[in-house]
Order: structure tokens, then C-alpha cells, then sequence
């Protein structure tokens, strides 16, 4: 198994939800975040007040999925979150050693 | 067959032990009972035939433990007594059996020790929960204020077994005692753990998943005001008189909502197989489907909800009046309180222990009277004492007839909505059924429940809770919420906001996908019969209309983007309406659950606001109107004049895009109108009355100083300019619009002084009169110092427009400070193309478009215009960023 992190902009949420959705997975977890890669931050003005924003608002979505089902996701979520500016986000993988449903205990794949 | 594991056989001293046959058996007796008694709820439906069914299978199982483990003591010197809701006869089935053992001293408690123990394992064995506590009679009478709970559950003991005079002395002597002595703690006691148990519900009834039990207006609430009758009974040494018949109409509709309770949490409890009370849209359509509870057979789950949301509202009403009328038991702090509040009683409302009466018991009947009456709640916060209720229900009727639901509606209706309390005033005003007779397109939405997973109130209260998170805004203490407090406080005409939100969502209750063109169409019925003049009534069908603008933005577009910022601001169009659209989208969101509306969300949608607002003053001088290329802003005026088409596009030519999208068209054909009439007059004059406010408008031929000599003249006047924008034409026809507050009333308190007003202005610009003159003795009345307590700010911005400089200066509102700037662009020979003047409490924030002969300004021109600013505006050096 494996888990995919993207931090993607929050514009990009409902596209990417739906290509998800699209390609089969089912659940995910969704983090209302704040930060920048080279995206760096800007300055903005707001009647005569500088004020600068360095961290930018961004989402987070963590999945857990088969190993099989993996490129496809990961495939789905970067079309759907690229304009190709700077600031689209990353996607994140790491292995997941164990998967375990709460309400009845059932492991591995199965639990996803 | 299969046997479970039998559980240890527990001997006692004196030889009780559990009977695994009797458990055996019991539990089977149960078993079937409890079924039959099921079965008997799904055929009748009848829930408090359930309760007292299942508590009278429980009274035989417990009486039987009793006569088996307790036969050999005898039955002197303890108890057994229900308490609780076993007390009370109302056992549900799942309910937890509340078990008191009535020991006559510490002796007798630790003689029964065992035998109470085997009484609970065979219960439990039996597949019933038992909460059993074993006290002597002096911990019974004993007050422990860390745990009124248990005194509360005395109130509802009934007499099982063993010692009926020990039972007898603890029911009729020693807690009448009790409570006779501690009645104001216990009151009190009462009062703060309800309110504690409403705000873990968010004081509302209205949420779409309720909770049957402790949510407002559940069974929880049934029992509070039973406690309290019973405790000021006792208190005040009279038996506790208990709703039992339908002697009256109150008593009748709280027997029917406990029975509507009753009969649904049975349903619950049956549905869930366990104690849970809470009731999920799935339960909601099988109660609507099955007709439980209704009297009249099934229904749409809609209207299942209605019904509950109606017995919920009696049940929180009575409560919450019976709670009101104890609260002479409460902290001196609270009762000073109270009694400052009643100081704002007047000739039409008195106002005793927070809750407000009629002076005169006829004026229930009045329209006019009950609206005043609301609007006095609005601004008092005080709630309706049980009398002015019961009149106000009384006269329903007559008042549903006459409430006027015209422009004698909007005068009161623009007064309540503006004041602290609104929210709580209309939501009086609906639960008495009297919003709907003076706004019918509130009735679409009233109790509608909406099934998604984000919205947790009807849309009814949603609505109320929009209003009021924006009338809460000034007592947050979120940082980022601060700013919008701030910007609620700019608002011209904050009633247009509040009642855009009163409408925002009706639509939701007609038939269709797209809510916000129908809420769209009722709000533009109710504006029409409430009369408001036009630009008011297209500002809330505006508002209405685009509620979800911004928040679509924020989801859908990077709101950095330039192009994202742009379109919005196109779609808005002015910065009014960008302030009341962005505060009525932060109330839409807070007011759909309390979860929704996070910092992160927060902090976008200021952003957002920030990055709009800033493009509507960057952008002023980018666009501007051309006589050639069709528009559709100058269109709608030119329909309004079709016989000057060409006329008219001639006055708009070389206008900015602004001015028209920040006046309506009636304004814009009235300009034109004054410029027509410019070689008979050749200074147009328009003063009007806005909201606590005076408008000048002025149109003329553009000259040097023109915005310098306006505002000196208005310092002259002694009026406080707070907003002004100027714009010119290709022509060099000028419109400026001043708002300035009459600071002396100079104009409010002698009519006359308007026309003098005019013609001064007038006199001064044609050259007749001297504007030195009239400065002279203002400046003589104006030499005290001003505390600088906003540092001053200037910014030049070279690329927002193509032919001219941009400068902002932020700095501390005085007397004449327009005057004092626009002197010194004047005396560096600067021409001001436009000007956006804005007042923000004790901040001034202007922006000017300024030329040098026609051209930008150079890098030396700004330097010197920075100089002699920072000299006038009192900073010794200039502070620039």
C-alpha cells in the first residue's frame, strides 16, 4: 500500500476530487493548509498597508491506496492540478505498512 | 445449543445468592415481554403506552429480585426506589434503570451491601442496564453542590419495595426539606447546566440531525421544566402540580410534544437496538414513512420535520420560560443586570426580570404596536414575558390580518434589522407565526430541513444565524475576524445588507435546481411592496443574486490571480457592494455549521476582499468610457433617455468605467441632465439626504483648484467630508460627489440654511464670493491640535494608468484635511483627475489621479508633492513605503 500526500492549490480541490472519484478511490482526507515551495510568497497592498504573504493557502489530500492503483491516481491528480504555473503543488508517496478498519478489524488491502 | 458463560454464583454471609434458574428465567420473561411491548409500539405507535408498558415489565423484575434476595431481612429500615426516569414511569427501551437503595443509616447500608449487589448482577444478567446508587437518609437530605444530579433525581423517586415510612420520611419530609432550603442553589444549579447542555448544541433547535434527548427542545428540556415546577412547589412548602391534563392550550401543546418525543425516541431506540437518540436523516424518512408519531398517517420527511420542529419549539419555549421566571434565584451580579435592563422600560413596554410586557393589554392587538414591540426586543435583547406571548397568541389572528407588509413595514423592518438583537427579535417574530404575514416569501423556508452533509440548521434558522454572526462580529475576539468587524462599521446603508440576508436563501424552498435566481425573484416581490426606492432595491436583489459570487471565486479560482480579481470585480462592480457581499458570504458561511467557517477560510476570503478592493482604485483611471464602443452600463441610462442617446454618450465619453458602475442609471441620466443645463447654470448643483448623511453633488466645467475650492468651501460649512469621488469627461465636464456628516446640524436644524448652503457654493465657484473669507473664522475654531494616532502614509503608483500618477495617502481624519491636501496638489500645480475619498473611523484613505500639465507626474514632482504633504499633514519627514 501506499500513501499519496498532494498539497495542491485550493482551486484545484474539485478537479482533482472528481478525477479521484473518476479513476475509483473512494476516500480521502482533506487538510485546509498554508505554505510555499519556490512559489515563494508576494506582497500585496490593502489601503496604504503592505502586507506580505509568504504562505499561501493550499490543500492537502492524503489517500491510501493498492499499490496497483497508484500511477493511475497519481497520473489523475497532477493533470488535474496542473496549470503549470509555479505553485501547483507536489505529490508526495510513501509506503504504508498496515491498514487496519476500525469497526471490525479487517487489515491490509482490504481495509482501504 | 449454545450457552454463553455463565457467570460466578456470588454467596453472601447471609446466604444470597443469584439463582442462575431465576436469571435464567427472568431473563426470558423479559425477553418476551420486552418484544410483545415492541411489537405493541409498531402496531400503535404509541410511545408513552411503551414507556409505562416497559416500566411496569421492569417493576415486576425488580420486585421479584427484591422478594428473592431480600425476603429473609424482613423489610425494615431500607428501600428500593426508582428514580430517574424509572421514576417518573417513562422507560424507554433502552433506557438506563435508575436504582435507589434506601438505607435507614450506615448499619443498614452495609447489612443490604450484598443483597443490592445480587439484585444488580441478576439485572444485568437480564439484559437490563442498572444504575443502582445506595444511600443512607442523611446523604439523601445532605446538599452536595459537585453533584445536584442526584438531588434532582430524588425529585422524580417512587417507592418500590422494602420500607415504605423510611421512603415516606425521605419523600414527604426530608427532601421537601431539602429542597425548601436549597431551592435558589438548585434553581440556579439547573439553569447553568442547561445552558451548558444548549451550547453544546449551539442554542438552537433547528439542527437537521437533532438530538430527541438533550438537544434544545428535547425530552431533556421536558424534564428541566418539570424540575423546576416541582422545586418552586417545594420551595415554596405546596405540592408540585405536574402537567397532566390539557387544562389549558399550553398544557395541551406540551403534552403533545412530549408524546411526539415520546412515541419518535421509542422509534429510535427500537431502530438503533441501543440508547441513541439521535436522529439521522435514515430514521427521519422511515418516521415520515411509517407516520410515527403524526396522528395522520405518513408524510414526506420534510414535513415529518416541521411537525417535530413545532413540538421542539414549545418544549424550548416553555423551558425557557420557566427558567426565565426562576431567575430571582440567581447571582445579585445577574439580578443587577437584570434590573438595569428594566430601566429601559417605556410608555409602550415595561421590561421586568429581562422579559418585556405591554403597558397596555390592548396593544397586543395592534400591528404597528407588535412591530415596535420587536423592534424594542431587537435593540434591548430582552425576551417576551409568558403574558405578552400568550396576548400575542391570542390576537394572532387580527395581527396575521393587519401586519402591513408595505413600506410602513420596511421603516420598522430597517430599524430592527440594524440593531444588536435583530436576530433574536425575528426569530421571536417567526416562532409566534407573525414574520410570514409581513414578509410571505419568508414562508418557503420556514422549518426546511436541507439533506447534505454541510448544513446543520434549517435554512430558517441559518438565516437568523447569518444576521446575527454579523451583529456578533464586534464582539469576536478571532483575529481574523477583526477586520471584518471593521469593514461591517464602513457600511452606508448596512439595513440593505441585512435584509438581502433575510431573503438570501427563500428560494430554497420552491421547486427547481437554482436557488439563487428564485431567492432572486421573491426578493425582488418584497422589495417592490415594501416600496424601497429603486438603487435600494437593486443593491438587494444584488446582493441576493450573486450571494454565492465570492464564495465560487474562492473555490474555483487562485485568488491571487490578477485575471480571477478582475472578473470579480467586474461582476461586483463597485466597492460598496464588494464590503456588503463580502460580509454576507463570511455570515452564509459561519451560519451553516460552526465548524464552517475556519481561519484558513477566514483569512481567503479577506485576502480576496483585500486584492478586490485594491484593484477597484488601481484600475479607476484604466478604463474609461468611449462614445463609439457599446456599454452595457451606458445602455441601461440611455433607456432611460432614449431620445438623448447620443447626447448621453457624448457626456459619458472619457468618463472611468467606475463612475458609471458606482452610480445608478437614474443618478447617471440626472447628471447628465444637470451638464445639459450648464449654459443657463453654469455650476450644477444636487444635495441630498442619505442615510444620517448629505450628498453634493456637483457638475460643472472642470477649472484649476475645483476639488480644493468644494472641499474648502464644505470645511468652511463646518461639514465633515467622509467619502467623495470626482470624475471628469473628454470634455471636461466634471461630476464630484461629496458625503459629509454635518457636524454642527447646520442643515438638519434650519431648512432654510440649504439653499443659503447652495448658494454659497455656488457664489464661491462662479467667483462672487471668497473662499479665505469663510475659511478665516473655521480655521480660527479648528486650531486645536489633532492626536495623531494614525501614522501618515503616501504612495505613488506609476503604472495603474496610462496618462496619469497615482497617489494614496493614508493618514489621521481631521477638520478640512481634504481641504489641506488637495490645497497642496493645487499649490504644486497638479491637476486632480479623480479622486477617491474614503473615511474609516479615525483613518482617512485617499487616492488621487493627478497629472502636471497634462502629463505624469516626474520623479521630482512626487518628491516635492510628498514634502509639502508630509509638512501639512504634520509628520516632520515623510514617510513613504
Amino acid at each position: 500500500m501506499t500513501k499519496l500526500e498532494a498539497v495542491i492549490q485550493p482551486a484545484k480541490f474539485e478537479a482533482v476530487k472528481d478525477a479521484l472519484l473518476e479513476i475509483g478511490v473512494e476516500g480521502m482526507t482533506v487538510t485546509e493548509v498554508r505554505g510555499h515551495g519556490r512559489q515563494k510568497g508576494h506582497t500585496e497592498f490593502y489601503r496604504g498597508r503592505e502586507y506580505t504573504v509568504d504562505l499561501l493557502p493550499k490543500v492537502k489530500i492524503e489517500v491510501v491506496l493498492p499499490d496497483l492503483m497508484v500511477d493511475r491516481a497519481v497520473q489523475a491528480m497532477a493533470n488535474a492540478a496542473r496549470t503549470g504555473k509555479i505553485g501547483d503543488g507536489k505529490i508526495f508517496l510513501s509506503r504504508v505498512d498496515e491498514a487496519i478498519r476500525i469497526r471490525n478489524d479487517e487489515r491490509g488491502e482490504t481495509a482501504l | 445449543m449454545t450457552t454463553g458463560p455463565q457467570p460466578a454464583t456470588p454467596a453472601s454471609p447471609m446466604g444470597s445468592v443469584v439463582d442462575p434458574a431465576t436469571d435464567f428465567a427472568l431473563r426470558g420473561l423479559y425477553r418476551h415481554e420486552f418484544d410483545r411491548i415492541r411489537r405493541d409500539f409498531e402496531a400503535t405507535g404509541s410511545g408513552l403506552a411503551s414507556l409505562s408498558d416497559r416500566t411496569r415489565l421492569v417493576d415486576r423484575l425488580t420486585l421479584t429480585l427484591w422478594d428473592q434476595y431480600f425476603s429473609a431481612r424482613g423489610n425494615s429500615g431500607y428501600a428500593m426506589i426508582a428514580v430517574g426516569g424509572f421514576g417518573r414511569s417513562e422507560l424507554f427501551p433502552h433506557s438506563d434503570i435508575d436504582l435507589l437503595f434506601l438505607a435507614e443509616d450506615e448499619a443498614a447500608r452495609d447489612v443490604i451491601k450484598d443483597e443490592v449487589r445480587s439484585v444488580c448482577q441478576t439485572m444485568w444478567d437480564t439484559g437490563l442496564r442498572v444504575s443502582p446508587v445506595t444511600r443512607t437518609l442523611a446523604d439523601c437530605t445532605r446538599f452536595d453542590q459537585d453533584n445536584v444530579e442526584f438531588t434532582l433525581s430524588l425529585l422524580d423517586g417512587r417507592f418500590l419495595a422494602g420500607d415504605a415510612g423510611l421512603f415516606e420520611r425521605l419523600h414527604s419530609k426530608a427532601l421537601p426539606q431539602l429542597i425548601g432550603r436549597e431551592s435558589d442553589v438548585l434553581l440556579q444549579s439547573l439553569s447553568e447546566m442547561t445552558q451548558v447542555r444548549h451550547q453544546r448544541f449551539g442554542n438552537t433547535i433547528f439542527h437537521l440531525e437533532p438530538n430527541l434527548k438533550d438537544g434544545p427542545g428535547g425530552l431533556r428540556d421536558c424534564h428541566v421544566s418539570r424540575w423546576v415546577g416541582m422545586i418552586v412547589a417545594l420551595g415554596a412548602g405546596r405540592r408540585p402540580e405536574l402537567i397532566s391534563t390539557r387544562k389549558n392550550s399550553e398544557h395541551a401543546e406540551m403534552l403533545d410534544a412530549m408524546e411526539f418525543l415520546c412515541s419518535s425516541r421509542c422509534y429510535l431506540h427500537y431502530h438503533h437496538d441501543r440508547d441513541d437518540n439521535t436522529m439521522t436523516w435514515a430514521t427521519q424518512e422511515e418516521l415520515a414513512e411509517r407516520g410515527v408519531a403524526t396522528k395522520s398517517g405518513p408524510v414526506t420527511p420534510a414535513e415529518w420535520m416541521r411537525l417535530y420542529f413545532r413540538h421542539a419549539k414549545t418544549v424550548a419555549r416553555n423551558n425557557s420560560q420557566l427558567l426565565g421566571q426562576v431567575s430571582h434565584g440567581r447571582s445579585s451580579l445577574f439580578r443587577s443586570f437584570q434590573h438595569w435592563r428594566s430601566r429601559v422600560s417605556n410608555d409602550e413596554f415595561s421590561v421586568v426580570d429581562g422579559r418585556v410586557y405591554f403597558q397596555q393589554a390592548s396593544d397586543a392587538r395592534e400591528a404597528m404596536t407588535v412591530l415596535h414591540l420587536f423592534t424594542f426586543i431587537a435593540r434591548h435583547g430582552v425576551a417576551l414575558s409568558p403574558e405578552t406571548e400568550r396576548r400575542l397568541n391570542d390576537a394572532h389572528r387580527r395581527l396575521a390580518e393587519t401586519m402591513p407588509q408595505d413600506r410602513h413595514l420596511w421603516q420598522h423592518l430597517r430599524e430592527l434589522l440594524g440593531l444588536p438583537h435583530a436576530a433574536e427579535a425575528l426569530r421571536t417574530m417567526h416562532s409566534l407565526g407573525l414574520l410570514t404575514p409581513a414578509v410571505p416569501e419568508f414562508e418557503t423556508i420556514d422549518l426546511l430541513v436541507l439533506r447534505d452533509l454541510y448544513h446543520r440548521y434549517t435554512v430558517d434558522e441559518h438565516t437568523f444565524m447569518a444576521i446575527d454572526v454579523l451583529h456578533q462580529l464586534k464582539n469576536n475576539h478571532l483575529i481574523c475576524l477583526q477586520p471584518f468587524a471593521d469593514l461591517l462599521l464602513e457600511l452606508e446603508r448596512p439595513e440593505l445588507l441585512f435584509l438581502a440576508l433575510l431573503l438570501h436563501d427563500t428560494g430554497k424552498g420552491l421547486e427547481g435546481a437554482d436557488h439563487v435566481q428564485s431567492s432572486r425573484q421573491l426578493a425582488a416581490a418584497t422589495v417592490k411592496r415594501m416600496q424601497l426606492c429603486e438603487e435600494d432595491a437593486q443593491t438587494v436583489c444584488f446582493l441576493v443574486a450573486g450571494h454565492l459570487e465570492i464564495s465560487s471565486t474562492l473555490r474555483r479560482r487562485d485568488i491571487y490571480d490578477p485575471v480571477a480579481i478582475r472578473e470579480l470585480a467586474g461582476k461586483i462592480g463597485t466597492s460598496e457592494r464588494l464590503k456588503m457581499l463580502t460580509l454576507m458570504t463570511l455570515a452564509d458561511i459561519k451560519a451553516v455549521n460552526p465548524e464552517a467557517l475556519t481561519t484558513w477560510k477566514a483569512e481567503d476570503l479577506w485576502r480576496l476582499y483585500a486584492g478586490t478592493a485594491t484593484y477597484f482604485v488601481r484600475s479607476a483611471d484604466k478604463e474609461r468610457l468611449d462614445a463609439e464602443i457599446s456599454n452595457e452600463p451606458a445602455e441601461k441610462v440611455a433607456a432611460l433617455l432614449p431620445a438623448r442617446r447620443e447626447a448621453l454618450l457624448q457626456f459619458l465619453d472619457g468618463l472611468p468605467q467606475r463612475y458609471l458602475l458606482s452610480h445608478s442609471p437614474e443618478q447617471v441620466a440626472q447628471h447628465f441632465t444637470m451638464a445639459s443645463h450648464l449654459g443657463a447654470e453654469p455650476v450644477q448643483l444636487g444635495l441630498r439626504d442619505t442615510s444620517g448623511q448629505q450628498e453634493l453633488t456637483l457638475v460643472t466645467a472642470d477649472r484649476p483648484g475645483l476639488f480644493r475650492t468644494v472641499a474648502g468651501i464644505l470645511y468652511g460649512w463646518g461639514m465633515d467630508i467622509t467619502k467623495a469621488a470626482a470624475f471628469s469627461n473628454r470634455s471636461g465636464i466634471v461630476v464630484d460627489s461629496f458625503f459629509f456628516k454635518d457636524r454642527f446640524r447646520t442643515l438638519e436644524l434650519n431648512p432654510t440654511e440649504r439653499e443659503r448652503f447652495k448658494r454659497s457654493v455656488r457664489e464661491i465657484l462662479m467667483g462672487e464670493a471668497w473662499l479665505d473669507s469663510l475659511l478665516e473664522s473655521r480655521l480660527k475654531a479648528d486650531q486645536k491640535p489633532v492626536k495623531l494616532t494614525v501614522e501618515t502614509r503616501m504612495r505613488y503608483d506609476d503604472e495603474c494608468s496610462p496618462r496619469s500618477t497615482l497617489l494614496e495617502v493614508v493618514t489621521q481624519d481631521r477638520p478640512g484635511l481634504l481641504h489641506t491636501i488637495s490645497s497642496a496638489l493645487t499649490s504644486e500645480e497638479c491637476s486632480i483627475e479623480i479622486a477617491l475619498i474614503d473615511t474609516e473611523g479615525p483613518l482617512a484613505h485617499d487616492v488621487f489621479y493627478i497629472t502636471c500639465d497634462g502629463k505624469k507626474l516626474t520623479a521630482e514632482q512626487m518628491r516635492s508633492i510628498e514634502w509639502a504633504l508630509s509638512t501639512e499633514l504634520g509628520d516632520a519627514l515623510p514617510n513613504s513605503w
